[in-house]
Formats: structure tokens, C-alpha cells, sequence
């Protein structure tokens, strides 16, 4: 499908939904609840990535029950072979996929509990997500310690497409196609993933937040491209294997200094998997009170990973049957530095004018990140054109490639 | 258990030392308890977790297609009860 949605109509399209938030009646407005439309935007070299979206939460009548929902649509142009360029196009032309995502949400706060749930479905041509989730909390210490446990089931179907419209159930590399097809097969297609979690969230100080988590996936099925070829220049597909276990532990500290109107947010997360991949990620960020309604954030975050065991930097393969072979760069090892600046206007203060009352709670964020991958060993497989970097710099260190990212939001309370 | 680090490390017992009271700090700290006049800083959007759920999904997104690695961005939703 061809459609051209560029950041205009992105724009155009949030800019309607606020007039007609602000042109509410008022007893629509009289409920507890908050609505935040908003739009990501992501760039690089041969992919770009639109996703306006909305989301609604109401209480009924208050924190007791809150409801949510949201919905999001992913509009992914992209010239790449490993989105399905060729398939699709029939050479390597840019094309357009859309990817819709609609969310359900429940949750309750029933004194020191917390209960929630959510469903999450997500369609595109060539892949089917839907997650189910569930998590209870529960304060101590004078609502000052949170403890939360979470749980989501994840089942998800993989496809391949065989032309514009066509497609296939896809098994994975390491299934031959043959036996994928089959009407036998059963839920080879199937991607299940089980997600675990545990936070920990503790007021230390009437001036420090501490947050530790630890997270956990176990994955069964698909987990490759099936456009993707492992091998230089063209031959055999991808084959990852077909389970995937994972643990990430992540630190969080925030702390505020009133007098300079800052608040330093330090985090760390590390991470390690069955695959052979490890990771080190550290995150600052740096909140700046300008004014009472005006907050500014910037950012720089690090990121580092191992290679995964079965990726080879020269990519060749010997395609033996049972060979787990890779051509994504996730699995190299490389680093990213990512800086970054967020405003959001708090709109309190537009509140106090007659017929402006309904901006009460209501903010505008704007956040801009500019992420530079740093590949060490294929420099001219990952960054042919460096992308949004410049040219003095690319001259010099052509194994280096950027990507843009950026988010507009509108949130009011009604 | 400031002895101990001479048996358990005796190459680096200043370093077992600093570490023991390192921890013994955050213990201390944790059995202070915020009242809830006190947690007016606490509640700003930038000292709380939740406030970052949105824009934390879409960074999610966005790593689980370039990066290997995952997770770090508000698991459970863990908030402190400071609102």
C-alpha cells in the first residue's frame, strides 16, 4: 500500500484533535481523566518511521478504577531489503506499511494494592503481536517502598511475504520451508514469549527516588528476518535460533536540588542473554526547572553490547542445515551515544484566563534525540551513507551512522 | 563484620571496609520514612517514574529494532505512593 504521511499531516492531525479537546463540552470534561495525543517520528538511512497516536485513561470515579486506551498507527517507509522492499516492490524501492496498534488497560489502587492488566493487538502484513499482561504492587513504609511484580504472555504469529499481497507462515531459518508450509506444522509460526518483572521504587530522601528492576524473557519460536540474508553478497536466509532467554537488571536514581531547580537523573541497566550477548547502558539526564511551567531535559546515553555468538563479522557461512547464521546488526557488537533534549510547557498558568480553564493539568512536550551507532568491524555494510552526521566527520570514520528521533505531545486533563 | 573483611579479603580489606559501609548507608537510609508533608518534591512529573511511561514505550520500541539488548524502561510501573 502507498500513501505519503508526511510530519505536515502529522502535525495537522494532532493540532485537530486538540481544537476538538479544547471545543469539548463541559460536562464531557466534568469526568476524572486525561487524554495525550501524540507523535513519534524516527529517521535513518533507509528507513522512515511516522507514529501518530492517542491514549485515554478515565477514572471511574477515581484511582479505585482507572480504564485506559490507546491506540497508535506505525507508518514505516523503507527502501530495505530487511523489511520486505523486494517482495513488496519487486526491487529496491521505498514502500510503505502500516502497523496498527490498539491497547486495552485496568487498573486499581485499592489502599497499599495496586492491580493492573492490559491487552495489547498489533497487525501488519507480515506479523501479528498480542500480549496479555498482569501486575500487582503493593505500598509499605508509609506509601514511601513499592514493590511490583508483573507478568505478560506474549503470542505473536511471523509471515513472510511472497509478493505485495501473498504471504507465508514463517518458522524461522533453522525450519525448512517445506515443513513450515505444512498444514501439520501446527505453531511453528508462533513466537511466545513469558516476560517477568520486579521493581523496587523507595523515597530514600524527601529529595531522592531509587528504583532497581529485574527483568526477564523466555522466547520460544521465530525470532529472524525472513528477507534478511546472512551471507555476502547474496545466499543463505537468517537463522536465529528459536528460543531466547534474557535477564536485564536496571538502576534508577533521582535526585533533586531544589535551590538550583534541578533534578539529576542517573540510570544503568545491564543486560545478558543465551545468545551470547551482553550489555552495558547508561543514561543521563539532567531536569531543569526554567520556569514554573517550563522544564527542560537533556540527555546523553551510552550503549554497548557484546556480539552474538553465532554472528560472524565476514559473514561466511557454510549454510549447513542446522547452522545459525545472522546478517542484523543488533547482533554485532557496536556502541551508540545518544544525546538528547525534551521541553514540555506546562499550560497551568494559560488556566487562569476566562474560557481557558479547561488547560488546567494540560502540557506540550516536544523531545528531540540524535543517536550515533558506532560499528567497529563492517563499516560498509551498516553505514554506506553515514546518515545525518557530517561529512568532516564521516570522512574520517565511515563505520559510523546516525538516526534521528523525535516526539511531539499534547496532554489535557478532563 | 568490619573484622570479617580482614578474613574474607585480606589483600583489600579498606576496600571490603568502604564497601560494607556503603551498603550499611543505603540500609540507614532506607529505614528513614518521608512523611507526607515532606513529598512535595517527590510528586513533580521529573521525580516520577510514571511520568516517563509514554515516551519510555517508544524508546522500547525503537531499541528492540536496533539493539540487542532490552528491558530498563518501567517495568512494572513501580510508582513511590508520593502523589
Amino acid at each position: 500500500m502507498r500513501m505519503r504521511l508526511t510530519p505536515r499531516h502529522l502535525l495537522a492531525s494532532l493540532l485537530l484533535v486538540a481544537v476538538a479537546l479544547a471545543a469539548a463540552p463541559a460536562a464531557l470534561r466534568a469526568e476524572q481523566g486525561r487524554v495525550t495525543v501524540y507523535g513519534n517520528y524516527y529517521r535513518e538511512r533507509s528507513t522512515r518511521v511516522l507514529q501518530p497516536g492517542v491514549r485515554v485513561t478515565v477514572n471511574a470515579p477515581d484511582e479505585r478504577l482507572t480504564f485506559g486506551a490507546g491506540y497508535l498507527l506505525d507508518a514505516i517507509t523503507s527502501a530495505s531489503i530487511a523489511a520486505g522492499a523486494m517482495q513488496v516492490t519487486g526491487g529496491d524501492r521505498a514502500f510503505t506499511e502500516f502497523r496498527h496498534e490498539a491497547v486495552g488497560t485496568v487498573a486499581s489502587r485499592l489502599e497499599a494494592w495496586q492491580l493492573g492488566g492490559h491487552f495489547r493487538y498489533s497487525t501488519e502484513t507480515d506479523y501479528i503481536a498480542r500480549d496479555v499482561g498482569l501486575s500487582v504492587g503493593r505500598d509499605f513504609l508509609q506509601r514511601t517502598l513499592n514493590v511490583a511484580l508483573a507478568y505478560t504472555y506474549a503470542f505473536n504469529r511471523a509471515f513472510a511475504l511472497r509478493g505485495p499481497v501473498d504471504r507465508n507462515p514463517w518458522c524461522g531459518g533453522l525450519v525448512p520451508t517445506t515443513e513450515c508450509l505444512d498444514d501439520n506444522a501446527g505453531n511453528k509460526n508462533l513466537l511466545q514469549v513469558h516476560y517477568l518483572s520486579a521493581t523496587y521504587t523507595h523515597a530514600l530522601h524527601r529529595q531522592v527516588l531509587a528504583q532497581a528492576a529485574v527483568e526477564t524473557w523466555f522466547a520460544r519460536g521465530p525470532m529472524d528476518n525472513p528477507y534478511r540474508e546472512a551471507t555476502i553478497p547474496n545466499g543463505f536466509p537468517e537463522a536465529h535460533p528459536r528460543s531466547r532467554d534474557r535477564v536485564s537488571l536496571f538502576a534508577n536514581l533521582r535526585a533533586a536540588f531544589p535551590k538550583a531547580r534541578l533534578v539529576l537523573d542517573p540510570r544503568y541497566r545491564f543486560y545478558t542473554d543465551d545468545w551470547g550477548i551482553t550489555a552495558h547502558t547508561a543514561d543521563l539526564r539532567l531536569h531543569v526547572r526554567i520556569t514554573r511551567h517550563l522544564r527542560a531535559r537533556v540527555r546523553y546515553r551510552f550503549y554497548a553490547q557484546s556480539q552474538a555468538r553465532f554472528y560472524r563479522d565476514d559473514m561466511i557461512y557454510t549454510g549447513e542445515p542446522d547452522e545459525e547464521r545472522s546478517g542484523d546488526p543488533k547482533m554485532d557488537d557496536f556502541m551508540s551515544h545518544t544525546p538528547g533534549i525534551q521541553l514540555t510547557w506546562h499550560l497551568d498558568g494559560l488556566a487562569r484566563f476566562p474560557r481557558l480553564a479547561f488547560l488546567e493539568g494540560a502540557w506540550i512536550q516536544a523531545t528531540y534525540n540524535h543517536i550515533i551507532f558506532d560499528y567497529d568491524d563492517t563499516r560498509s555494510i551498516y553505514c554506506t551513507d553515514g546518515g545525518y552526521l557530517p561529512k568532516r566527520v564521516l570522512e574520517r570514520r565511515q563505520d559510523l551512522c546516525g538516526a534521528r528521533l523525535g516526539t511531539v505531545a499534547f496532554s489535557i486533563a478532563f | 563484620m568490619l573484622r570479617s573483611c580482614r578474613k574474607l579479603h585480606p589483600g583489600r580489606p579498606r576496600r571490603c571496609r568502604r564497601a560494607v559501609g556503603l551498603v550499611g548507608l543505603v540500609g540507614l537510609a532506607g529505614c528513614v520514612t518521608v512523611g507526607p508533608a515532606q513529598r512535595g518534591i517527590l510528586a513533580m512529573p521529573e521525580m516520577t517514574p510514571a511520568s516517563d511511561a509514554q515516551e519510555e514505550a517508544f524508546y522500547g520500541h525503537v531499541e528492540a529494532a536496533r539493539e540487542g539488548a532490552a528491558g530498563g524502561h518501567g517495568a512494572a510501573g513501580g510508582g513511590c505512593g508520593c502523589g
